[in-house]
């Protein structure tokens, strides 16, 4: 790959250069298919085990859906039993409003977070949170925006159920204590995003994952029903003799690894992403925990999953220093008015397309010799972040103080010049195919946020990921908290594991690899 | 995860295990190439979960930081912290009555809140460089919007709770004051209306597509 590197791509920089016109639009589909990663060759394979057999999954990703657990039934005798009406696996922001949604309902409740509660990927999510709210706007819009963005591959009944519930979502975040930006006169502010019709994007500067997180970590924190077990990771679900219902987990401390049993009537799995298995060798803007540990445990109880072939790179991951590599620039700042450049200073993709076409844009002008290459490795182009600063001075210290606070640490200074970025990969399109509830395709089992799937179809809009895990998240937590007053498990056992086991044995596939993963690999070298 | 550069490394310890490490490592990015087992607080790596809590000695100084925004530096030692213990302080917002008793409640809730000596030790352990005590003293005073604000950058890493000798909590005081500033005063029109259009006239799925 040809282009210019980081050094002299600077000094050629003026962000008050003339930007010519762009380039006329290519056809979407064909940019896609020759740059999006998830076309790349040797990316996809077919699973051969499990509810899924025949469809199509990212190798990765069926590498790890298709293994051994890690626990067999010896290893149960004499593990400790904890009785509870939910147990939500995951301390996120889908785990807490699933959490809060049961407790308010009055059901008992406890939450297994494998990190601290909180130290997830909403605490990390930075452009905001879409509603349609603003006049002009509508539920109708915001759906077919949703649906238009992923290629139609969504299901209709769910984004419905999305959509409808944006209002309410955001005054029931308003009480717990969430704070939001707001216009002069005292409406939420709102925002563009990529591939949307109308401005709906409700934030909190570009930190509205940590405001979130931080009121849902407190409410659930302070609520008497709910039980919070931090450090504790679900290596297996538990299904009744048939194998057929899910009917509680089994979870091992991270802190002295011992095991516990908990059983219950609802599992719901919260447990988010899998960023941090780097499909295609990306890197990746994802939290640590993202190990895809729910779609694991979900396939291996039989619980059917959709999209496994389609994985979003977000387009703006930051490139050098490589200390942030992968870390993400908020797509709010296109939103903004920043342009995107590359190394000839040209704008080459309307920036408020979908991530998808943006990302695919992204790596054509780095395929075709107009990246900027740092010394450190990468490559990338300009996000304009000096010129919108130029354009509307003051506007990145005002709304954007995490991409300054960030970007200190690395010695750039985004109003003075351009950043440089590169698609990270960054959200599950995908996931556990579930119904309006939550509910998956295996009794007593619900999957809400990003383990979920179904919503988004093959690429997701930016705010819609906070606004699912809030709306899907109580519609699960209140369905579960229901069915808790259904008869508890007569019996827990491993049958399901069993089961897969001999699905395994007899498609001829090795059963040396076990998972979940828990953590990625490189963080445990010395245990 | 490294990038492989020639030249010096960078000798510290890491809960006491001896690391070599390169010169533009985090201290996280060191204890993973040093092997040094049981590093549990580790998360977003971009200084926002608040969980990789360190205590770090350069030379004579002792001081806390983040792990994942701390590079390391010849000769330090790191300690690990644990995660911080529960919540000292009970609450729930909605057994409030309303906004006129809730800086009543705030003195029940924290009353050590108005026994700051000022120490500036929470100041001195924020790794955000927040203005811990004025916060403290703004929430004391009833100034909830402007003690919010205050904190505005606050990760929750807890290290000023662990810092002050009266047993404040100012980093659940500044979320006490951002939260009831949200749950009583923030009523924004837009969203309002909306509601009001929601509750007339339901939104009823998918129903018959507009026009593109």
């Amino acid at each position: 790959m040809n282009g210019p590197t980081l050094q002299a791509a600077l000094a050629a920089y003026r962000s008050d250069s003339e930007l010519p016109p762009l380039p006329d639009p290519i056809d979407p589909d064909r940019l896609l298919s020759a740059f999006h990663p998830d076309h790349l060759r040797g990316s996809i394979t077919t699973l051969k085990v499990g509810p899924n057999t025949g469809t199509q999954c990212q190798r990765e990703l069926a590498d790890l859906l298709q293994t051994e657990a890690i626990i067999d039934e010896v290893d149960l005798a004499g593990v400790p039993v904890t009785d509870t009406d939910v147990l939500v696996i995951g301390g996120g922001g889908a785990g807490c409003a699933a959490a809060l949604a049961a407790a308010e309902r009055g059901a008992r409740v406890l939450l297994a977070s494998k990190l601290r509660l909180g130290n997830s990927n909403t605490v990390m999510a930075e452009g905001g949170i879409q509603a349609a709210i603003e006049p002009g706007d509508s539920a109708q819009k915001h759906m077919q925006d949703t649906l238009r963005a992923g290629h139609h591959a969504g299901d209709p009944a769910l984004v419905a159920a999305l959509v409808g519930d944006g209002p309410d979502v955001i005054r029931w975040l308003i009480r717990q204590g969430m704070q939001f930006d707001q216009t002069p006169s005292g409406d939420l502010h709102t925002r563009r995003a990529g591939g949307t019709s109308a401005p709906r994007i409700m934030h909190c500067r570009d930190y509205t994952g940590l405001e979130m997180m931080r009121v849902l970590r407190e409410a659930v924190i302070q609520h008497r029903s709910i039980e919070v077990w931090e450090q504790s990771a679900a290596v297996e679900l538990l299904s009744n003799e048939s194998g057929q219902k899910c009917v509680g987990a089994v979870l091992k401390s991270q802190t002295d690894g011992s095991l516990r049993i908990v059983r219950t009537r609802s599992v719901i799995l919260a447990t988010g992403g899998l960023g941090r298995l780097h499909l295609n060798g990306f890197p990746t803007s994802n939290h640590l925990g993202s190990t895809g540990d729910g779609l694991v445990l979900a396939y291996r109880i039989g619980a059917r999953l959709c999209e496994l072939d389609s994985f979003q790179y977000h387009p703006t991951g930051l490139v050098n220093p490589p200390l942030l590599s992968g870390k993400l620039v908020t797509e709010g700042l296109r939103g903004a008015g920043a342009v995107l450049l590359n190394a000839k200073g040209e704008r080459f993709i309307d920036e408020l397309q979908p991530r998808d076409i943006v990302s695919a844009a992204i790596i054509r002008e780095c395929q075709e010799g107009r990246g900027i290459h740092p010394e450190s490795g990468g490559v990338g182009v300009w996000l304009d972040t000096a010129r919108l600063e130029r354009s509307q001075p003051g506007l990145l210290e005002q709304q954007f103080p995490k991409l300054l606070a960030r970007t200190r640490i690395a010695g750039i200074d985004p109003r003075q010049q351009p950043i440089l970025v590169y698609p990270t990969l960054h959200y599950q399109n995908g996931g556990v195919v579930i119904d309006v509830n939550g509910a998956s395709s295996v009794p007593g089992l619900y999957a809400v946020g990003e383990v979920a799937g179904g919503i988004h179809g093959r690429n997701r809009i930016m705010g819609n990921a906070l606004l699912e895990i809030i709306g899907f998240g109580r519609r699960a937590g209140a369905s579960a908290a229901h069915s808790s007053h259904d008869r508890g498990p007569k019996k827990i056992t491993l049958e399901h594991v069993n089961r897969a086991r001999r699905a395994l044995t007899l498609a001829g596939m090795s059963l040396e690899k076990r998972a979940p993963q828990i953590m990625p690999a490189y963080t445990a070298p010395g245990k | 995860m490294s990038e492989t550069s020639d030249g010096a490394t960078v000798e510290l310890t890491i809960n006491g295990t001896a690391v070599c490490a390169e010169p533009h490592m985090t201290v996280v990015e060191a204890a993973w190439a040093g092997g040094v087992p049981r590093v549990t607080g580790v998360g977003c790596l971009e200084g926002v979960c608040g969980s990789c809590r360190i205590l770090i000695k350069r030379g004579s100084d002792v001081g806390v930081a983040l792990a994942c925004e701390t590079i390391v530096d010849q000769g330090i030692e790191v300690l690990f912290l644990p995660p911080p213990s529960t919540a000292l302080h009970q609450y729930e917002l909605a057994e409030f009555d309303d906004g006129w008793d809730s800086q009543a409640r705030f003195h029940e809730i924290f009353p050590e809140a108005s026994r700051c000596r000022h120490c500036h030790g929470c100041v001195r352990s924020c790794p955000r460089g927040i203005a811990v005590e004025e916060g403290v003293a703004l929430a004391t005073a009833g100034r909830f919007r402007e003690a919010g604000e205050a904190f505005f950058e606050c990760v929750m890493c807890e290290l000023c709770d662990s810092a002050c000798p009266e047993q404040i909590a100012p980093a659940h005081v500044g979320l006490f004051s951002r939260r009831i500033t949200a749950h009583f005063h923030l009523r924004p029109p837009n969203l309002i209306h909306r509601l009001e259009e929601l509750r007339q006239h339901p939104f009823s799925g998918p129903g018959e597509k507009e026009s593109s």
